[in-house]
């Protein structure tokens, strides 16, 4: 099958949590720098919450790159929903030792465990996606928590839910607060130009313009998943006219407009 | 990938779509506009007419010409004359006036023999005159030279001789007759060249004020023949017409005319020739 240099570029927008895809934005590295240095405070736990597709995931996973070799963190990328398999992980993570298959972690043991560890390690847990978590899970979180030996940084998204969560196991503690919100016209227009340019495709970057950004952030909002779908589904169309139809776009110094509307209706956002 | 073709036909159908809802919108607009300045500008047509429509005897009785169905509540008397008028066109009018109105078909022949008898009395009474004014001259000739055939005359003679010298000095004459006729002569030239209205319009013009009425109707039937719609030659038409006597037919003329074109020079005029017969 023929290729064609939109193959490469729509891969760039491939919705991934990836450090090496981290785009730093002046406002995504506010937040990171608020919660990196909340993590030197007493504080038991850290709330990193926004709409889904506002970057805390990646925020997360750069957190856990950049700091894993300076202290003692871990991240569970997935949620572990099975209370058996939680409580084995944080354990096996905390003594660096493999539990049997055939036995389980006794919670207050690992209580008692943690206790002993005071005031001689700190061990930071990243939690994502924690509106996962059952209500008895998020519980023990917090006990755990109250030991002052484990700190966690959990993400939640922004539903109806998160205030009842945050009401009922979290209102009594110290904890950070970190709100993510959707990116602004100019800042999707640095993180477009910043992805394309980093992969050094500086022709393409050029070809969006402000007026193809503010079109494509009427229907994402500015959210990250969104816009890169938009973009992975536009440099496929692309792909398709380099390959099939190449007088299509031949000679284009401008994103078309056509493409952008044909990609806005492919995912929905406008109904032919 | 992406099944292109299959979005490009969905891309089309939202153009069009896109396309309908904008020119619906557009015409809506459009709509909107000329509806709100119509019914302001009939408002205001109405606020006129009230204005304007203080019923006078000729405009009632013009009414009446235009719609024979429509019943006055109120009618306004109307002086007799006009009455006739109307009465005569209500007779001899096709209820259709044809949008490109037309001057009444009128006898030129009939009218030349009755022109032609006046101008026989006219050129009766003016030999007359011409023969009584030849007379007095010679017998005032008669009476200034009366001079010796001699070398020398008498301090009276040469007064008298002086004097005539004199006035025949002072009597520079310019021939009026002769220039207009020129004016006349190169403007019929014109005319003939180019077949143009306005012409024909301007000659008869020039025969209406030298008091040439016969002549500037003539010319003005010319001009509105070849252009009907030069309302100048209805009118001069009409007022050679009444010029001539035959305000009738210029009253006839002007109302068939103003039912075609509501003008307020011909009602005007109307009026005028109208008052003038009361």
């Amino acid at each position: 099958m023929k290729r064609s240099k939109y193959s490469d570029i729509k891969n760039i927008f491939i919705d991934t949590v990836n450090n090496d895809n981290f785009v730093e934005l002046e406002t995504t590295l506010f937040n990171y720098h608020i919660l990196e240095e909340s993590l030197d405070k007493p504080l038991k736990m850290i709330l990193l919450f926004g709409k889904p597709g506002t970057g805390k995931s990646m925020i997360l996973n750069r957190l856990f790159h950049n700091l894993k070799d300076k202290r003692e963190i871990h991240y569970f990328e997935a949620p572990i929903l099975s209370e058996k398999e939680f409580l084995k992980n944080i354990y096996e993570s905390i003594s660096s030792q493999s539990i049997p298959p055939n036995m389980r972690v006794n919670f207050d043991g690992l209580l008692k465990y943690c206790q002993k560890l005071k005031g001689k390690r700190e061990i930071v847990f990243l939690l994502d996606e924690c509106q996962l978590y059952s209500e008895a899970l998020m519980e023990k979180i917090r006990l755990l928590s109250d030991t002052r030996v484990v700190k966690f940084v959990i993400t939640l998204h922004k539903t109806e839910n998160e205030d009842i969560i945050a009401k009922e196991h979290f209102k009594t503690r110290i904890w950070e607060i970190v709100e993510l919100k959707n990116a602004s016209i100019e800042d999707l227009e640095i993180y477009i130009q910043k992805k394309l340019i980093k992969k050094g495709f500086v022709e393409v970057a050029n070809m969006i313009s402000k007026k193809d950004i503010k079109f494509i952030h009427t229907y994402t909002k500015g959210n990250f998943r969104e816009t890169n779908k938009f973009l992975y589904i536009i440099f496929n169309i692309y792909e398709y006219y380099d390959i099939y139809n190449p007088e299509k776009i031949s000679g284009t110094t401008k994103l078309s407009k056509k493409i952008l509307e044909m990609t806005a209706i492919k995912i929905g956002y406008i109904h032919d | 990938m992406i099944n292109t073709k299959e979005l490009e036909k969905r891309w089309y159908k939202y153009k069009t779509k896109s396309f309908l809802l904008l020119f619906s919108i557009i015409a809506i607009v459009i709509l909107l506009i000329y509806g709100g300045y119509y019914i302001l500008y009939k408002l205001d047509l109405n606020m006129d007419k009230k204005e304007i429509t203080k019923p006078t005897a000729v405009m009632s009785a013009v009414k009446r010409v235009e719609d024979k169905n429509i019943t006055i509540n109120k009618p306004m008397p109307i002086p007799t004359i006009v009455k006739e008028v109307i009465e005569k066109v209500e007779d001899k009018q096709s209820d259709i006036v044809s949008l490109s109105p037309t001057i009444p078909i009128i006898d030129l022949e009939s009218e030349k023999a009755k022109d032609i008898t006046k101008e026989k009395v006219h050129s009766k009474k003016t030999i007359k005159r011409k023969e009584t004014y030849r007379k007095k001259h010679i017998e005032k000739r008669k009476k200034l030279i009366r001079a010796k055939e001699s070398d020398y005359l008498t301090a009276k003679e040469l007064s008298t001789k002086k004097h005539k010298i004199l006035i025949k000095q002072d009597k520079k004459k310019i021939d009026f007759k002769r220039t207009t006729s020129n004016y006349m002569n190169i403007m019929k030239e014109k005319f003939n060249e180019n077949k143009n209205p306005r012409e024909a319009l301007l000659i008869a013009k020039a025969y209406y004020r030298a008091g040439n009425y016969k002549k500037s109707e003539e010319w003005a039937l010319k001009a509105n023949n070849l252009d009907k719609n030069i309302e100048e030659s209805w009118l001069l038409f009409a007022k050679s017409k009444d010029a001539l006597g035959k305000k009738k037919e210029a009253l006839k003329i002007l109302i068939a005319y103003y039912n075609q074109t509501k003008s307020a020079k011909v009602k005007l005029l109307i009026e005028k020739i109208s008052s003038k017969s009361i």
